[in-house]
């Protein structure tokens, strides 16, 4: 829960307490009796015994719209209680126990659904006459199904979490599961449907009170007030704006303290994006170095995040060369920046990131700082880029052909048809059986393999000379992963395509790369040969991940005891120094450079030469 | 052969099945899978201290079968011993009781705690529920638990969003351990963590084992973990038993197609043991309509027709196999009638 | 296919459901039906009248005679007398129901007309003048009951600055710009309501799936931000609009019965307001009916369309 819902909470919650405190305390504050009339004065203005005037039969105003408001309140609260109290038990019992009792219970309660609810209470009224007692029965049990079927739907998506699976495991018994597991984690959309109830109690009360067919006269009600409002409105027309006012001012209070309710338990952090003036600077002021004739160069990049603590930099002066037709591996465990890194070098940065300092070239475009129109033109065609969730990376409601055919389209001209057509032979071309009949399913209708297949057809689509894959095969079989990389490893030998591989597992970097970045907490801290780098790590945390990865046989995998440091609490000098079993005081001074060590090798470590 | 009978075992698994049909009512209507046989005649015998791995992709059904031999999940057919006690003839409370003998760790280590929750309220649950120490006692228990799977004791008061990963997955097991199991289902306990912390959270595992003698079921997609926990390996495709047999045998020479494929698919970092690939072809078949016979047939680099005529059955392989071995022996066991052509070395 | 029959099955089966419960409403309610009606205020009823009325309403035959004769009347499009002028019921709800479509489809047409647009571009430009502006218009349209906002449209646009008259209604045959201009506020005081829900579901739905993975992958395609837009975003912020929507029908024809009553159209709510206050059961329970039945088809149609937008349903 953020500060700024918190307070957004507190506000609403005051808002609703004045209004029922005023309704409650109605009998004590000493105002005229709501009831009793004074045609000699009927629509008489504001006075000192009347502070908001006289109605039409000479009912003081102010008096009739506190009482009213008890009315309304209290009609709303008791259904609503009443509600809750048996649409919950109902739901939880049906979510809970399933099967007959579901039946039972939640199914049965959508019957009742099938009624707009102001016809249903008509009809109740029709059959018992009006009247408060009426009215509180007929909304309860019009909310009771909506209740049931929040805590319904709440129950099946607790228990769908391990941790109650875990009381099940433990031999807890059922009512302790429902009332201590359960209960306490729906409790959030409960309330929230409360606060949605109470506010629809007073609507559809007023609603027909207005029509004659609610509380009944003279109970005062500000449906009431409003009908007879409306039928002296020509001539007092003021009238009638108190209680609209009052019944708007209340709902609208009620609906404020739902929705920070809402924000309350699942809030979507608005990360706020200042802008700076220096940001719209920086490109032209920096002397732009040259590329240097390599497939894609990167230097110096650094990413800043704005946090509610303060700006974080979870990827520091990273720096990467790509030459053609080579395979460059970034490892890197959580936290470590790498996935982030990718996704600058294609602009696609999420909206709270921004580049803070840094130049990229794709030969001889530059990348990062570009309008986005330049950026649109290269990517999917001069450098593409697959990702590691392929069910979440492709439109669910589009047929995998379109959206290989989409991509085409954006950088060619060419007709529908064409386009399909050349989708399809890319299927086939990534090994997808029948492709003409997989092209019209939809993504939920492929495995997760064929997905990433289709994935990787949309991202060789227009031939591109560079592609970034990050993580594409962590979400698969290893079975799957074996077919992916063989796949990928075909395709780079017939179009000499240049990858950057994005992984967490070494042993994947091993098969298939050229070169490895090792990355750790935002850094580069090692560079070089795959080969050279996996037999003679120049940095202690590479030779620590080397360790860690699982091995056939011989001696098991050490961990590295610690965590990595989050990006706002980093250490004074080097990152990896907390954990580094080679640490000296020296480590801690100051953050070390990254330094070239031998040819085509480069580490962090200031002590890689000693043995 | 000595004439002694060989100990009972701890968990005795015989022909279990599971299927999962489609939901309620509207049956006859479901346009989805009718019914999904997850789990199809598996048999399994632990004996205590020993630790089983379980390994499979996805679809293979190892999950279910973690919660059947724990009793979650009722079997469709076959049945699960416990101590020689058959855990469907017992009511409610018995299998409750039971429980304490036999806990689980989770995969997800974000949804495996409360987050409403303290994690030393969470972790004496166990102990109120089977009534093993008193509310004066428990936080001394807690705080033990605690230190046993390397966390500060006063760690107890923090809630789970405090804990990064691996911590949570300790917090996990510390809670499965809170009731003195003898048996451990540990289902998939480190996919979900970052390599280093993987390798520590196994080694934990390992020294409990050792130090508290727990027989464990150790289900994993991930070969190479396997390999170190575990005395044996048992593996699973589409809900059968495909090999099983003692850890360093089955992976130094597999006799099943898929067990060779599936250790030949990992990557390794030492360029000696990278094999030739079998890449498998196809994918796997839907569990709603699962190939006839041997069901790895469509994928198999080796199938013959006489693989789709009948399901073959798990036989003896390997050195301990041979005329005059007596068939109850644990020993390695390939379902494939074609396990002589797999000589992988 | 299956699926669209399936769900047209259960909207039949659902009709059927609320046809008995409506039946049975009567009788579920404790103390002798006729009575009830008849009994004014806690005085007790004319016996005379009461035992006249169970005749006339048929109460005194048994009770499962009495459901297969409400059911095979519904079949065959009757729905009995009015207590009132005894007037077959039917007669009255067919004159009126197409008033009652014709406001509910203007105000639904509106609404989504200005809603789906408004919170796009509210969701585009987060934050900015129109987003905070708009938002806060949808959270007063939202707190404001339909009634009132029917009565104020009145007072200020009829009485204050006369430029429409206060209600009533002529047939579009007969004189159609004084009928649009007569639809133009009932209209607009039921789509207000709509709009401002469909408004916040589409602005919420925009905002959540432009940050889905997919919709950077169409990024990372190079694809231009119009079609991002159109074909990546408001097509799949669509579906959660149309749940919303569905959610909202109820309190839409409820809503529809209250403008009826404040503009003076002459729909189904006339009739209902009226047979409600007189206890006329019979065509208190035609309207109720058909208005349900309404509501069930309504509702299928959302399904169906739902269906339409997401194949992932479609496929089970």
């Amino acid at each position: 829960m953020t500060r700024l819902s918190l307070a957004r909470l507190w506000v609403a919650g005051a808002g609703v307490a004045a209004i029922v405190l005023a309704a409650v305390l109605a009998p004590l504050l000493g105002l005229p009796d709501p009831v009793r009339m004074d045609v000699a004065h009927r629509f008489a203005g504001a006075s000192l015994a009347h502070a908001l005037g006289q109605d039409g039969y000479g009912r003081d105003v102010l008096s009739r719209l506190l009482w009213g408001g008890r009315v309304s309140l209290f009609v709303a609260a008791s259904s609503a209680a009443i509600a809750f109290g048996i649409g919950t038990t109902l739901g939880v019992l049906g979510g809970f126990l399933r099967g007959v009792t579901e039946l039972l219970t939640v199914r049965a309660m959508d019957v009742v659904l099938c009624f707009p609810p102001l016809l249903l209470a008509m009809l109740v009224v029709t059959l018992l006459g009006p009247g408060a007692g009426t009215l509180i029965l007929v909304l309860a049990v019009l909310y009771v199904p909506g209740f049931a079927r929040v805590a319904y739907a709440g129950v099946l998506s607790v228990r769908a979490q391990d941790f109650v699976e875990a009381m099940r495991a433990l031999g807890a018994r059922r009512p302790r599961i429902m009332l201590r597991t359960i209960l306490p984690n729906i409790a959030g959309p409960l309330l929230v449907q409360f606060s949605l109830v109470a506010a629809s109690a007073v609507v559809l009360e007023s609603g027909l009170s207005f029509l004659g067919l609610g509380v009944v006269p003279p109970t005062p009600s500000w449906g009431l007030m409003i009908a007879d409002a409306r039928a002296s409105m020509a001539q007092a027309p003021l009238l009638l704006l108190w209680p609209c006012l009052a019944l708007t001012l209340t709902i609208l209070t009620l609906n404020g303290l739902c929705d920070a309710l809402r924000d309350a338990i699942d809030p979507h952090p608005i990360p706020r994006r200042r802008r700076r003036l220096h940001e719209a600077l920086v490109p032209g002021l920096l002397p732009a170095a040259r590329p240097t004739g390599a497939e894609l160069e990167l230097r110096g990049l650094t990413i800043e995040i704005d946090t509610p603590a303060g700006p974080i930099r979870p990827v520091r002066d990273v720096s990467l060369r790509l030459e053609s037709g080579e395979t460059l591996a970034i490892v890197g465990e959580s936290g470590s920046g790498k996935s982030l890194t990718g996704l600058a070098l294609l602009g696609l940065l999420p909206p709270a990131a921004r580049v803070a300092s840094g130049t990229a070239w794709l030969r001889d475009a530059p990348l990062l700082h570009q309008d986005e129109a330049t950026l649109r033109r290269l990517r999917g065609a001069a450098i593409a880029m697959i990702f590691q969730d392929p069910m979440s990376s492709l439109n669910p409601v589009q047929p995998v052909g379109r959206q290989i055919a989409e991509a085409i389209e954006a950088h060619h001209r060419l007709s529908a048809r064409a386009a399909d057509r050349r989708a399809i032979r890319l299927l086939e071309r990534v090994g997808i059986p029948d492709p003409v009949r997989r092209a019209t399913a939809f993504p939920h209708e492929l495995s997760g393999g064929m997905r990433q297949r289709v994935m990787i057809a949309m991202a060789i689509a227009n031939d591109p000379p560079v592609m970034i894959a990050d993580e594409p095969t962590t979400a698969l079989d290893v079975t799957i992963q074996a077919q992916v990389l063989a796949l990928l490893a075909d395709l780079k030998r017939e179009a000499g395509l240049a990858l950057i591989f994005i992984t967490h597992s070494l042993p994947v970097v091993a098969e298939i790369a050229d070169r490895v970045a090792v990355m750790y907490a935002g850094e580069v801290v090692e560079t070089g040969p795959v080969e050279a780098v996996f037999s003679a790590p120049l940095h202690p945390y590479t030779a620590a991940l080397l360790a860690s990865a699982p091995t056939e046989g011989g001696v098991p995998p050490q961990g590295i005891p610690g965590v990595v440091p989050p990006p706002h609490a980093l250490p004074p000098g080097c990152r990896f120094a907390p954990r580094c079993t080679r640490r000296i005081d020296a480590c801690d001074a100051a953050p070390p450079p990254l330094v070239e060590a031998m040819a085509g090798r480069a580490t962090r470590c200031p002590r890689w030469a000693e043995p | 052969m000595n004439g002694s009978p060989a100990p009972q075992p701890l968990v005795l698994a015989e022909g279990l099945t599971r299927r999962f049909a489609a939901r309620g009512l509207w049956r006859p209507f479901s346009t989805g899978p009718r019914a999904v046989q997850a789990v199809t005649g598996f048999d399994l015998s632990l004996a205590r201290g020993e630790a089983v791995g379980l390994v499979g992709e996805s679809g293979s059904g190892k999950s279910t079968v973690g919660r059947l031999l724990l009793g979650l999940l009722p079997p469709s057919e076959g049945r699960v011993l416990f101590e020689g006690t058959d855990l469907k003839g017992l009511d409610g409370a018995a299998l409750r009781a039971l429980r304490r003998r036999m806990q689980i760790v989770f995969q997800d280590p974000y949804s495996s705690l409360d987050p409403r929750r303290p994690v030393g309220a969470q972790i004496a649950d166990g102990l109120s529920i089977h009534r093993l120490a008193t509310a004066r006692e428990a936080p001394a228990r807690v705080a033990e638990l605690l230190r046993q799977v390397g966390l500060d004791a006063d760690h107890a008061k923090r809630f789970p969003y405090q804990f990064s990963g691996g911590q949570r997955q300790r917090i996990g097991i510390a809670r499965a351990l809170a009731t003195g199991p003898d048996f451990l289902v540990a289902d998939e306990p480190v996919s979900a963590l970052d390599v280093s912390v993987q390798a520590q959270v196994l080694a934990l595992l390992a020294d409990l084992r050792t130090r508290l003698g727990l027989a464990m079921l150790f289900i994993s997609h991930d070969l190479t973990a396997v390999r170190h926990l575990c005395d044996r390996v048992v593996v699973l495709y589409l809900g059968r038993v495909m090999e099983e047999g003692p850890t360093a045998e089955v992976f130094a020479s597999p006799r099943h197609p898929y067990t060779a494929a599936l250790l030949s698919a990992v990557p390794s970092l030492d360029p000696a043991h990278r094999r030739d690939r079998i890449v498998l072809s196809g994918e796997l078949p839907s569990p709603a309509d699962p190939p006839s016979g041997c069901v790895f047939r469509t994928r198999c680099p080796h199938a013959i027709e006489a693989c789709a005529a009948a399901i073959p059955a798990p036989r003896p392989v390997g050195p301990g196999a041979g005329p005059g071995a007596d068939p109850g022996t644990r020993s390695h066991r390939a379902a494939c009638i074609r396990d002589e052509i797999i000589q992988v070395g | 296919m299956i699926w669209a029959l399936k769900r047209v099955g259960i909207s039949l089966v659902l009709v059927w459901i609320v046809a008995t419960i409506v039946f049975l409403a009567i009788h579920l309610v404790p103390g002798d039906p006729a009575e009830l009606l008849l009994s004014q205020g806690g005085v007790a009823a004319d016996p005379g009248a009461v035992a006249e009325l169970r005749g006339q309403l048929g109460l005194d035959r048994p009770i499962l005679v009495q459901y297969g004769q409400s059911m095979a009347g519904l079949l065959r499009g009757d729905l009995g007398r009015s207590m009132q002028d005894d007037s077959p019921v039917a007669d009255a709800i067919t004159r009126r129901l197409p008033r009652t479509l014709e406001l509910i489809g203007a105000g639904a047409i509106l609404a989504l007309l200005v809603g789906m647009p408004a919170g796009t571009l509210a969701a585009i430009r987060r934050g900015g003048v129109f987003d905070r502006t708009a938002s806060w218009l949808a959270a007063l349209a939202l707190a404001v009951p339909v009634f009132v906002t029917g009565t104020l449209l009145v007072l200020v646009f009829a009485q204050s600055l006369r430029w429409v008259a206060a209600g009533g209604y002529v047939a579009l045959a007969e004189d159609p710009a004084r009928h649009l201009s007569l639809l133009a506020m009932p209209s607009l005081t039921i789509g207000l309501g709509l709009a401002a829900v469909v408004f916040r579901m589409a602005r919420a739905a925009v905002l959540d799936v432009a940050g889905r993975d997919y919709v950077r992958t169409a990024r990372a395609k190079g694809l231009r931000p119009r079609h991002i837009l159109t074909r990546h975003v408001v097509r799949n912020a669509l579906m959660p609009v149309v749940t919303v929507v569905a959610l909202h029908l109820g309190s839409l024809l409820g809503g529809t019965v209250l403008v009826e009553y404040v503009f003076n159209w002459p729909g189904l709510s006339g009739l209902l307001v009226d047979a409600v206050s007189a206890r006329d059961y019979p065509s208190v329970v035609g309207i109720i009916l058909v208005i349900s039945v309404l509501f069930v088809g309504l509702n299928l149609l959302v399904d169906l369309l739902y269906g339409v937008l997401d194949p992932r349903v479609r496929h089970g």
